[in-house]
């Protein structure tokens, strides 16, 4: 009886803990000293912030619209970042409001990051009741709460959020995607970067304050900041440019906008693109102009994501490459600037045995990535002729726009 | 009556405490052990998830009464042996087996082929042999008219054993005779892809109409299985020919090595949700400066591609360390009564702590920290088959009438798949393909 007695103890107890909490019919912000819902921390000064270094962001996941590199506009589904935006402004204001690449999530070791995910829906499919997630790739140790696999946790439904929490250990160059029908909801671009910056842009190396990170307050004289923890400044970088490497079949998109079946295995990368655009559209600094037909509501442009760059002879540029194409590899070149591969899989390239800790870069000048892989490259601009780079991919067949040649994944990097 | 059943109870806890630093069982790679084999060639049907059944050419054990299978038996030899490996063909064009990574395979028997020595098609046999000198992961494959014969099929891995290995010594478990790759658990990834008009044309009788260049899978395995038949048992009825399944199970802080095998035409991006894994091996060859340097060339990754032709090792472990919360849920509540005790090094065994409870590996220092957000209700989520209702590891929540079920321990599940996400798919049906799980299971579940 004293058995029985316990195990209903213990039912009552799963009850309420998995009880359904209250349903909310507008976005809910879980962020700790964040007083009016905006996932912005209003109130420092928290009890519950005491000793703890806290991010909040905002996202939502829903449905939208681009414009490829030969004109054409194409449905996508995406995530917007609604950070600063009051939550009970959301559900409305995301609708069409998606942006490709997904907004950055930029974070630093030893911050714990509180995301809120609200799914506002998908306005162009009205017959879809799809959930999204945010799967954190590459989160090291991780729970399947928070891992954004609608499989084997919860996956958040149309018009509710849900908030994951991680805690930011280990610097490197992430990525995050929607995981719920992995297959159609990345082909619809639910794509994003996501960078973990490491402690030694506070601390500097060696005990010299003098490497301090830029970005930290550190002198002019140091890196802007590093990318690992490296103890010796060998992954310090002066100018930093993320490429997001994905390709978009337009079949597939035209399918989903217009209700059909989608062709799963006829899918093929029609538009190659490195941040969400294809070349010439690449070399087009920060946002696409937003044209006026466009049906995207984003107050800016859909696509924000810069793919070019500038730096002036002598400083160290690191490009965080990653992959989340859904088709095949590529391989990437910077014909005529020096590639050194510093970290691949949001690890520093140094043997793992070694406590002496000897790299293991490789000096290159092409680089593979397959879907859902990482490089931190470093290219030392120092005795390099000023001019125009190509950073292009060598699958040359995908240098185009669909029929448009001339085009696709390739972008410039300019040395003054 | 009550006092008995309360020292039962107490009799109980004591058991399960005893068993909790011991957990029983360690997975092995399921296969046949040499150094002598003799196999078979011939071909058979597979059912695909897409409701296809697909023409293949398989090897198989030679025994009489033992299926054909694909992909072949996993080959297991000791470091040094002298491997023999008789084929009789029954296909109906000639066929042969190369050994990528061995040297010096001799053969007898047989007619000169452009690579290798061929058996005869209806009945012909020809016999391999090679010394077996360096331990690892290897493949195995047709080196005959190979566009088609790997395509078709005649894949498989071949695993050396180091020297003085034995599965039941942690300290000579490992895969390369270091204690750099020593595991608890080993699983085989053998990926591979197929184009079905391919396989319907040689069921036709058609196989001189075959464009190798045309070819375009729709169809992606491990172990010779589509998801979601990944995941069904090892040697299921239903599943003749494709015995090996690609299920990996786990306790926290143990370690898992996984065993990756590139068996068909082309890359594919291998992702294992739930922590990096360190690469240990390539081609079954430590990442290593020198001789008894161990794997100190190996990194971390959350990503590995499979190259046709190549094989890799990597060795994953889970924690949950640094989650900044109590992943065992909260010890005061009597529900989820739990302690940490750190006194020695897990891996060591030596006297200092690690952070890490010696029997369970939680990792102490998140010890009772809350989980640090709510939870959506039950109107505002869709459920996944393998949720346990809970966040917590070993735990079971309440879920609404049908939702979850597949989750036997309240373990974490964790997928392993292609990142080419393309490739989770069977022949235009999602979900399916390069696709299993990993399950993180309570410490003191028994494996396998």
């Amino acid at each position: 009886m004293a058995t029985n007695r316990l195990l209903l103890a213990a039912l009552a107890t799963a009850a309420l803990l998995g009880a359904p909490a209250a349903s909310w019919s507008a976005a809910f912000v879980q962020c700790p000293g964040d007083t009016d819902g905006d996932a912005v921390i209003d109130d420092p000064g928290a009890p519950e912030l005491a000793g703890r270094d806290v991010q909040c962001q905002h996202l939502t996941g829903g449905d939208g619209f681009i414009r490829m590199g030969d004109g054409r506009e194409l449905y996508v589904f995406g995530f917007s970042d609604v950070t600063g935006l009051p939550q009970e402004q959301v559900l409305a204001a995301g609708i069409f409001r998606t942006n490709f690449p997904a907004p950055t999530i930029r974070t630093r070791e030893g911050q714990e990051l509180y995301l809120t995910l609200t799914n506002v829906g998908t306005h162009q499919r009205p017959d879809l009741f799809d959930p999204h997630t945010v799967h954190y790739h590459g989160f090291p140790n991780a729970s399947a709460i928070f891992d954004g696999l609608p499989e084997s946790a919860i996956a958040i439904n149309q018009g509710a959020s849900f908030t994951y929490y991680y805690q930011n250990i280990e610097p490197g160059t992430y990525m995050y995607h929607c995981h719920v029908e992995a297959t159609e909801h990345m082909q619809m671009g639910m794509l994003g970067n996501l960078y973990v910056e490491p402690l030694q842009n506070r601390t500097g190396y060696g005990g010299d304050p003098d490497t301090v990170a830029e970005l930290e307050g550190g002198p002019p004289s140091a890196p802007l900041g590093y990318v690992y923890n490296d103890g010796d400044g060998s992954t310090g970088y002066d100018v930093e440019l993320a490429v997001q490497l994905a390709g978009f079949d337009h079949d597939f998109h035209d399918a989903s906008e217009n209700v059909q079946p989608l062709p799963f295995a006829a899918m093929v990368d029609t538009y190659p693109m490195l941040n969400g655009r294809g070349y010439p559209d690449t070399v087009t600094p920060g946002p696409l102009p937003k044209l006026p037909e466009s049906r995207s509501s984003d107050p800016i442009s859909p696509q924000r994501l810069g793919a070019t760059v500038s730096v002036t002879q002598g400083q160290r540029l690191l490009l965080r490459l990653s992959n989340l194409g859904v088709v095949r590899h590529y391989t990437l070149t910077a014909l005529g600037l020096p590639m050194r591969v510093v970290g691949h899989g949001a690890r520093l390239l140094r043997g793992a045995g070694q406590s002496a800790g000897a790299n293991v870069f490789v000096d290159t000048s092409a680089v593979t990535l397959g879907g859902g892989e990482s490089a931190d490259v470093l290219i030392d601009t120092s005795g390099v002729a000023p001019g125009t780079y190509f950073l292009y991919t060598t699958n040359l067949n995908y240098l185009s726009n669909d029929q448009q040649d001339f085009g696709g994944m390739m972008t410039e990097i300019v040395v003054q | 009556m009550e006092r008995m059943l309360a020292r039962a109870r107490r009799q109980l806890v004591v058991l399960a405490l005893a068993l909790l630093p011991a957990a029983p069982g360690h997975a092995v790679i399921p296969g046949i052990q040499g150094p002598s084999f003799s196999l078979r060639a011939g071909a058979t049907y597979i059912p695909t998830p897409d409701g296809d059944s697909l023409r293949i050419w398989a090897f198989g054990a030679a025994a009489a009464g033992t299926p054909l299978q694909y992909p072949g038996p996993t080959l297991i030899v000791e470091q040094g042996a002298t491997v023999t490996i008789t084929l009789t063909n029954n296909l109906p064009e000639p066929t042969s087996i190369v050994f990528p990574g061995q040297g010096a395979v001799t053969t007898s028997g047989g007619a000169p082929g452009l690579l290798t020595a061929e058996a005869a098609p209806s009945g012909g046999t020809v016999t391999y042999s090679f010394v077996a000198r360096q331990p690892g992961t290897y493949l195995y494959q047709s080196g005959s008219h190979p566009e088609l014969q790997i395509e078709m099929g005649l894949v498989g891995a071949l695993i050396v054993r180091p020297t003085g290995f034995d599965a039941n010594v942690p300290a000579q478990r490992t895969a390369y005779g270091h204690p750099d790759t020593a595991y608890d658990h080993e699983y085989l990834f053998l990926l591979s892809e197929m184009d079905p008009r391919i396989h319907d044309l040689v069921d036709f009788g058609h196989a001189n109409l075959v464009d190798n260049p045309s070819a375009f899978p729709v169809l992606w395995f491990i172990n010779g299985r589509n998801g979601i038949d990944t995941l069904s048992p090892a040697g299921a009825p239903w599943l003749p020919a494709q015995p090996y399944d690609a299920l990996a199970r786990t306790r926290p802080g143990e370690k898992v090595l996984l065993r990756f095998v590139g068996a068909g035409r082309d890359p594919h991006p291998f992702h294992p949700h739930g922590n990096h894994s360190r690469l240990v091996a390539r081609d079954a060859r430590l990442l290593g400066t020198g001789p008894g340097t161990g794997a100190d060339l190996a990194v971390d990754d959350f990503t590995f591609t499979i190259l046709p032709g190549a094989t890799y090792d990597a060795i994953f472990t889970w924690t949950g360390r640094k989650l900044g919360w109590d992943i065992y849920g909260d010890p005061s509540d009597p529900a989820f009564a739990h302690d940490c005790t750190d006194a020695v090094d897990n891996q060591t065994g030596a006297a200092t702590p690690d952070d890490l409870d010696d029997a369970t590996a939680e990792y102490c220092p998140d010890h009772g920290k809350p989980l640090r957000v709510t939870l959506p209700g039950f109107q505002d989520v869709a459920f996944g088959g393998w949720w346990s209702g809970s966040a917590f590891l070993g735990h079971f929540g309440n879920l609404p009438p049908g939702e979850g079920g597949l989750n036997l321990n309240g373990g974490l599940f964790f997928m392993w798949h292609s990142h080419n996400e393309k490739e989770l798919t069977n022949n235009d049906i999602f979900p399916g393909g390069m696709l299993t799980f990993v399950i993180i299971e309570p410490p003191g579940t028994a494996i396998p």
